[in-house]
Order: C-alpha cells, then structure tokens, then sequence
C-alpha cells in the first residue's frame, strides 16, 4: 500500500470537503442540530470526508492476482496517514484563507465568510483549529482504516446502528410530530430547544438499532423466509397484511401533519411524473428529455377545461378559450389529448434513436417552456402571470385542495399508475418495448412494428405525465410558467434513473429520496439541483442498473461487466468456496 | 404485401400488415409538412416586408448581429463536433465548459477594470482574459472526461448522455454556489466601445473582434487537425478507435486532447459572449449550449466546416428568422420565440436531413 495512493485518495476526501463549504452546503447544515448542539450537520460532513477516504484508501486489493487485505493496526496507520491529508487539506485551505485576506477570496467564493471559517475551525483561532482538522482527520482515519478490517459480523452491525442514529436525527421534522400525533411526549427523544436528537436519545437509538441490527443478521433470513411461508400459505393472513397496509397508508397524512403532507403531495405527483417517463425510458429505451411538455400541458389543460382564468395587473380575465367542467370529467379528457400530444411529438422524431431523440425532445419540451410565458399565448395561458382558479376536484362539498386531503386524491391516481405500469411490463406490448430497447433492428426484423410501438411509448407516457400535471393544478390551484421549464423533465429524469429505469419500486422510491427529502429538509432546498447532478453522474458510474432495480435491465446494462472475476465471485457465492481472486473478503471472514 | 401464397399451399402463413404499415404514410406527412412550412415563410415573409415593419438598416443590423453570434455558435458548436466524432456522444456538458470559461475571466476583467488597467493596456488585458478563460475551460472539460465520461466509454449509449446531464447540473449549481445567483456585469474595454466603418457599413466594434477572432480560431482548429500529427491521430481514432490504437496511437490521451481542444475553443467563445452581452450568470451556458449543438447538428455533426458553417447560419436564422416570419401575421415580441425558432430548425434538420448539410446526408441513420 504506498503512502502517495493514500494520500491522494485522502486529498479527494479533502476536495470533498473544500466543495461543500464552498457552495454554501456547509454553512447550511451547520444550522441542523442533530445530535445535542454538539453534532452538527457540519461537523458530521467534516468528520464524515476522513473517516470515508480512509476506509476506501484501505479496501482490499487484488495485487498480482492476489488478494491484499491489511491487518487492523497496518490499516488504522494507513487510515490515519489517508485522514491526516484529508484534515490536513482542509486545515491548509483555512490557514490559507486566513494569511491571504478573508475578503479576497470572497471577491470569487462568495460562501467564504467569518461564519464560515468559524464552523471548519470548530469556533476555535485559525491556529487551534487547523490543528484540530489535521489532528482529528489523523484520528477518524486510523478508526476509518480499522472500521475497514473490522469482521462483518460486528462491522455491519455498528455501521447500520450509526447510519440509523444520524438519520434520525435528520428526520427531526417527520419523527417528533408523527409521535406527538400519536400522542407520545417526545422531549427526552426530541429536544426542543435544538431541534434535535438529545444525547440521551441518540444514546437509546444507537443501542436499540445495535441490537436490532445484530439479531437481524443472525435471524433476519430465517424469519423473513417463516413470515413469506405463512403469506404464502395462509389466504386469510395475505389479506391481513393488506388491510394493515392500506390501513397504514391510510393514516399517512393524518400521522405527520399538513407540513408533509404538502411535500407527499408533490412527492406524489412527481411519481406520477416517474411512472410515465419509466414507461418511455425504462420500458421503450426511448430517451424523452422534454417530459416537462406532458406536465405542462396537463397542467393547464386542466386549468381550462375547469374554468380556470388569467392573472392579469387587474385581477382575471377569462381565457380565451375555456371550459367549466367537472375534474372528473376532465381528466379522461386531459388524458386523451395529452396522448395525441405524445403523437404529435413522437410523430416526427420515429427514425430517431438514442442521443438525437434526446436532444429533439429536449428542445420540443424547451418550446413548451417558452411558448407557455410568451406575449403571443397570452391570452390563452396567462403569459408570465399565468392562472388561477382551477379546481380543487372536489366531490360533494370535499375539497382536495388541503394538502392532507389531496394525499388520497394523489394516491389514486398514483395506484392506477402503478397498476397499468405493472400490467404493461409484462404484457405482449411490454416485451416488445423490451425487444425495441435492447435492439431495435432485431425487435424489427422479429415483426415488432416499431413505428407504433414507439407512438405507443410517447401516448402512453404522455398520458400518465399528463395526470402528474393536471394534479399538480389541483394541488396549488394556480399555474405559473416558472413551474414548468426544463428542470422538471430532469428531474423526472432522476426519479427514474436514481430508482432504476424500467423498476415501478424504482420510481417510488426515487421519487421520495429526490422530492421527499430535499422537501423535508429545506436546508437543502437550494442545493437540490447540484445533489440531483451529483446523484445522476454517480449512479451512472457506480450502479447504473438504479437503487431498486429491474431484474431483466440491470442485467443489459450490466453484460459488459461479465467477466471472469465475475464467474469467479459467483462461483464463490454458490459452493461456498472463497474464490482463487477477486474481492471475495466479504464473506470469508 | 405478402399475401401472395397459391392456393392450396397450407404452409405459408398469411401476414397482414395493416394499412399503416402498408402506405407510405411517412413519405406523405413529409410532403405535407414541407409544403406547409414553405407556405408559412414565404406567406410571413411576404406579409412581414409587406408592412415594411423594419428599415433596411434594421435587417442589416439583423444579419451583422446574426453573423457575430453565428461565429460564438460556431465555436461552441466545434466542441460538440469534435467530442461527438471521436466518441459518439454528444458532451451536453460542453455549455458549461463555455460558461466557466467566461466566469474564469470574469475575475480578471473585474479586476482590471477597477484597476484601469484594462483600458490603459487593451491589448495584453484582453489576451490575459482569452488566456484565463481557456485555462479554466480546458480544465473543466479535461476533468468532465476524466471523472465522468471514461470510466463509461464502453457502456450502452444512454447512460453517458444521462451523465452528461448529470454533470452539466452539476456544473452549472457548482458556479451558482460558488460565484453566487446574481447576473455579473462584465465591463469591455473603452477601445471595443463604439463602431467602425467598413466598406461604408457602421459595425459595432465588439462584432468585428468577434468574428475574426473566431474565424482565426476556426482556421487554426482546421491547420491543427489536418497537418499535425496530433490531428491526424484525432481523425484516426474518429475513423475506428480500436484500428487506431492497434497502429500504436494513445486513444485516451487523443480523447483527452479533443476535450481539450473543444475547452480552449469554448473559453474563447465564453469571453467574447460575456464582451459582446457585458454580463456573465450561471446559467449562461444553457441555451448557447443547446443552439450550438443545433448548430452542429444542422452542419452535420462531426464534420468541422459543419459545424462552422451550422453556426453562422443558425446566427443568421436566429437574428432574422422570427422577425422575418412572425412579425408580420401578428406575433406580439417575436424575439421571445428566437429559441423556438432554433428547436423548430433542430427537428426539421433531423426530419428531413438528418446528416445535416454537409453530412452524409441521411445514410447514417441516427
């Protein structure tokens, strides 16, 4: 293991660090209180940044078709030697800031700031504090290094436990006011004062998930495989578990507040959003960059089939064409027409294939975008003041414009979406979108007519996009162009491929790690966009195949891995026999 | 058509296609489509000149401002044709390669200006900013390849083109944390202010440097991959890479050139759109991005004189177009419509001619 490959990989870890401060992300948790005053969320990505370098810097290697794996206290000194770079970086760039004028280096980075330099100097004198950095980052690389060689048994364990402690602590908006409704006093768990975990709390949850995670690793499987038996056995316990869930689900919004209800509600309809993009990209391999068009015209279809009116400097003035019908009777309209625009745009993009398809949808969604707040649509769309008074699709006096409410009305819909996915996946129209995805001129010659099997793709996705957009009028009542530009088809985008293009799960999940989270936690809010980044460049790179993945896709993507390590680990995996190569030290212990 | 069995003979199945299949039914929606696009720009034309709603001198303005931001177009749009002839991917990232490169001098010229430096030396201030901003933008662009574009060289097609997306968010809200959210004004030099008259035609100053420092660069780029070895090695690898490295060519080290390459063309081009806008945000590199890849497309992508050529006339269509075909039948602000115009041409380029000008013409089915 040589020292510049550690150090380098500890410098990355340092980069890291110097990134997060720089676009303002540090100083913004640095606000969130997780555990007492003490662990802030700054403080955890300070201390996250050596302790990672050095339990990657120390991974096992295969040198010269052996596998390398260090002892604990040769890895806790390379560790500490990957961690004291990383803390040494950090420390350098502080003392540096300070030396060459705090004020200079703001002219370029306008996050550096006092404060700034106070939370990586842990509020200590520049000297103190970079002594700290470097001095820590030593340390929290040598637990880095030894965590690394640690047995998974206890490995495991220990780092779930932690993983649990810190994440309930971030979920201080969710957990205290789910148990408050519950009726549970939650102040020994929840400071108050902090928002936070208190110590005594992060102390109980941290034993509690040790334990938890400890007894799941010796009898997790077994009772996993009891539990299916009896499901699977037993009709009358299937229909339990179904009525709990649906009673779970159920509660949902009643549990947790109107606060997140109003981000489930925009979780949900951006998994609409997900589910239809899935169906083009996942399903039909046809990359649509312009999914924004579906939302938008859905959008404000709705708006005025249902009486919607224009904003004006006055007050409102009626479209200049409308409709005052029923939401109900809407939707199926808005469903219709948002197919024919899947037509329109599918129509002439049909002999495109893969990067082209891309661009052109991107600019067709790009022309929605422009044309929804130019002068010229004014008075049909409202221009850049857009409308309002769309309906709130209420049903005998119940409105679902109440956040809490619409979660069920969203629900519905998000189910019918998840419905007709599942049932198109497997259909004969589903595995002809496979054959076109993996290879289009085969599915050809095999007699798929491509031609309308792509239409299908865009009609089908256009619909249930279309439904994503007509909700989201429901839900805020009033269209503005600002809501519909290119951003949403990325962000669709990411829904799809975070989860894993082509997996319904996939999308779910995509949808509340994506929406959900940066909605919850609004210090993030405005680091979205770079996170969504960040996230679509390294799962492409570490796991293509998505989060939740789809059996048959992941394994497309992943044909070109195939190699003979593979065979090799595979090999272990089924006998039992550690292989001859390969990082086969997980198991062996 | 393949219900021609003889009777009797019980072995050959019947396919029906159906009617769609059957017809030309593409062919007649093209007719149709060119027919009713010609009508339209002859007929808004027409109506346009008709009401004589601009002076001669307003179209002329129109075509020296559609030439200048053709010539920034150009430049970026080479970028997309290098990087696309060697790896078939189109690098959307490449509008933040020109973003950063604007925002890289952008320090330098704020500085200079306040310091008076910038009009008391012109010159040497201007080649400092080219300098700075071709530096920052090779090294954006070297790390995008290294970092998120090779370890995927040999993956299916669109998981590179959904990293590039990816990174090109990425990017963009990395200056936006960074250098903040507000719009930047970016002072040009006294001695750019003002016009020159050329053959009797009063041209903005500012549009006079931008084309012909573009248009050096252009031919430079052309001496540089046809006559050095480098560039000969590029064309190499655009041919077949595997053959290429066989014949003892470095293929990554090529693929790392024409990154670069396409960043010191981008930079170029970031300063002179920051000279000729005066301002720089981050979000600058997004529509210049997207027409400039047009741009390239309409050229035919891959090819350099087309992507050249791709730019001046998307400029041209750009700065002419909705005025020309909208204001007559009534457009309110046609120049609000001046990207719709760029995506029409995009889809229609590919639609009709999707080699582009100057490509193959269509025999390479994309």
């Amino acid at each position: 293991m040589t020292v510049g490959r550690l150090v380098r990989t500890g410098l990355v870890g340092g980069i890291a660090v110097l990134f997060v401060a720089m676009t303002g992300l540090l100083a913004k948790v640095a606000e969130i209180n997780l555990i007492g005053t003490q662990i802030t969320g700054a403080r955890v990505l300070l201390a996250i940044a050596p302790f990672v370098a050095a339990y990657v810097a120390v991974r096992p290697r295969v040198v010269a078709g052996r596998l390398e794996e260090a002892s604990s206290s040769s890895a806790a000194m390379s560790g500490a030697v990957a961690g004291l770079a990383a803390g040494g970086l950090v420390a350098a760039a502080l003392v540096f800031t300070d030396r060459y004028g705090i004020e200079r280096v703001r002219e370029i980075f306008i996050q550096v700031d006092p404060q700034l330099l106070e939370i990586v100097g842990f509020v200590q004198s520049v000297a103190v504090g970079a002594l700290i950095l470097a001095a820590g980052g030593a340390l929290l690389g040598a637990a880095g290094g030894a965590f690394r060689t640690m047995r998974p048994p206890w490995r495991r364990p220990i780092g779930t436990a932690v993983g649990v402690t810190l994440l309930a602590g971030l979920l201080q908006r969710i957990i205290p006011i789910s148990l408050v409704q519950l009726g549970i006093k939650a102040d020994w768990l929840y400071s108050p004062a902090t928002d936070g975990l208190t110590w005594l709390g992060a102390f109980l949850i941290l034993v509690g998930s040790l334990g938890c995670s400890w007894l799941w690793a010796r009898r997790g499987k077994a009772a996993r495989d009891t539990v299916r038996t009896i499901v699977r056995e037993q009709p009358s316990a299937r229909i339990i578990v179904l009525i709990v869930a649906s009673g779970v689900v159920a509660t949902i919004p009643l549990l947790l507040g109107a606060v997140i209800s109003e981000v489930l509600g925009t979780v949900m309809v951006f998994m609409l959003l997900g589910l239809g993009l899935n169906i083009v990209v996942g399903y039909a391999g046809l990359l649509d960059l312009g999914y924004v068009a579906f939302f938008g015209f859905g959008a404000y279809a709705m708006a005025l089939l249902t009486g919607g009116t224009l904003n004006t400097t006055t007050g409102s003035a009626a479209p200049a064409f409308g409709m005052d019908l029923n939401f109900y009777v809407a939707i199926p309209i808005v469903m219709l027409l948002a197919a024919g625009v899947g037509l329109l745009i599918g129509a002439p993009v049909l002999r495109l294939r893969g990067d082209y398809l891309a661009i052109v949808t991107l600019g067709l969604g790009e022309m929605v975008s422009i044309l929804i707040s130019s002068t010229w649509l004014k008075p049909l769309v409202g221009g850049p003041q857009g409308m309002r008074n769309v309906t709130d699709a209420e049903i005998v006096g119940f409105s679902f414009r109440d956040p809490q409410h619409f979660f069920y009305l969203a629900l519905v819909f998000v189910l019918l979406a998840v419905f007709v996915s599942w049932r198109l996946a497997n259909s004969r129209i589903g595995r002809a979108w496979n054959a076109m995805r993996e290879d289009e001129q085969v599915a050809d010659a095999m007699g798929i007519s491509t031609t309308r099997f792509k239409l299908l793709a865009f009609a089908t996705g256009g619909a249930v996009g279309s439904v994503g957009g007509a909700l989201f009028a429901v839900k805020i009542g009033s269209l503005t162009p600002q809501s519909f530009e290119i951003i949403v088809s990325i962000t669709a985008l990411a829904v799809v491929v975070l989860g894993g293009m082509g997996s319904i799960p996939g999308v779910v999940v995509g949808a509340l790690v994506l929406i959900g989270l940066p909605g919850l936690l609004r210090e993030f809010e405005e680091f979205r966009l770079l996170i969504y980044g960040a996230a679509l460049v390294s799962i492409m790179i570490l796991r293509p195949q998505g989060l939740v993945p789809n059996i048959r896709r992941s394994r497309e993507l992943q044909e070109e891995d195939v190699s003979q390590d593979k065979w090799a680990e595979e090999l272990a995996a089924e006998t039992g026999v550690a292989a001859p190569i390969g990082p086969a030290g997980e198991g062996s212990g | 058509v393949a219900n021609a069995s003889t009777p009797g003979d019980d072995t050959t199945t019947v396919v029906r296609m159906s009617a769609f299949d059957r017809l030309p039914l593409r062919r007649m929606v093209l007719v149709g489509l060119s027919v009713a696009i010609a009508v339209f720009v002859i007929w808004g034309s027409w109506k346009t000149l008709d009401a004589k709603a601009y002076s001669g001198a307003a179209w002329r303005e129109f075509v020296i401002l559609g030439i200048a931001q053709g010539a920034i177009l150009a430049l970026i749009a080479l970028g997309y044709t290098l990087v696309y002839g060697i790896l078939r991917m189109i690098n959307f990232a490449h509008g933040e390669v020109f973003m950063a490169g604007a925002f890289g001098s952008y320090f330098f010229s704020a500085a200079y200006t306040r310091s008076g430096f910038m009009d008391r030396h012109p010159i040497p201030a201007l080649l400092i900013l080219f300098l700075t901003a071709i530096v920052t933008s090779v090294t954006v662009a070297v790390l995008l390849e290294r970092i998120a574009y090779r370890p995927l060289r040999n993956s299916p097609r669109l998981v590179p083109l959904i990293t590039a997306i990816g990174a090109s968010l990425f990017l963009q809200n990395t200056a936006r944390g960074f250098f903040g959210t507000q719009t930047r004004g970016y002072a040009k030099p006294q001695i750019l202010a003002g016009d020159w008259t050329i053959l009797g035609i009063s041209i903005a100053r500012i549009q006079v440097v931008v084309f012909v420092v573009s248009v050096v660069a252009m031919i430079v780029l052309q001496v540089f991959v046809s006559r050095t070895k480098t560039g000969k090695s590029m064309r190499a690898v655009a041919e077949d890479q595997e053959i290429a490295s066989l014949m003892g060519i470095d293929v990554d080290r090529i693929v790392v050139t024409t990154f670069a390459i396409g960043g010191v063309l981008a930079g170029v081009a970031g300063v002179l759109f920051a000279l000729t806008f005066e301002q720089v945000n981050f979000f600058m590199g997004v529509r210049p991005g997207i027409a400039a890849f047009t741009a390239a497309v309409l050229g035919g992508i891959g090819s350099i004189g087309g992507a050249a050529l791709g730019g001046f006339l998307l400029g041209l269509l750009q700065s002419i177009g909705p005025a020309l075909l909208l204001t007559g039948i009534g457009v309110p602000s046609p120049f609000q419509l001046k990207d719709v115009v760029t995506f029409a041409v995009l889809v229609l380029v590919l639609i009709f001619r999707p080699g582009g000008l100057l490509g193959a013409g269509g025999a390479e089915k994309v």
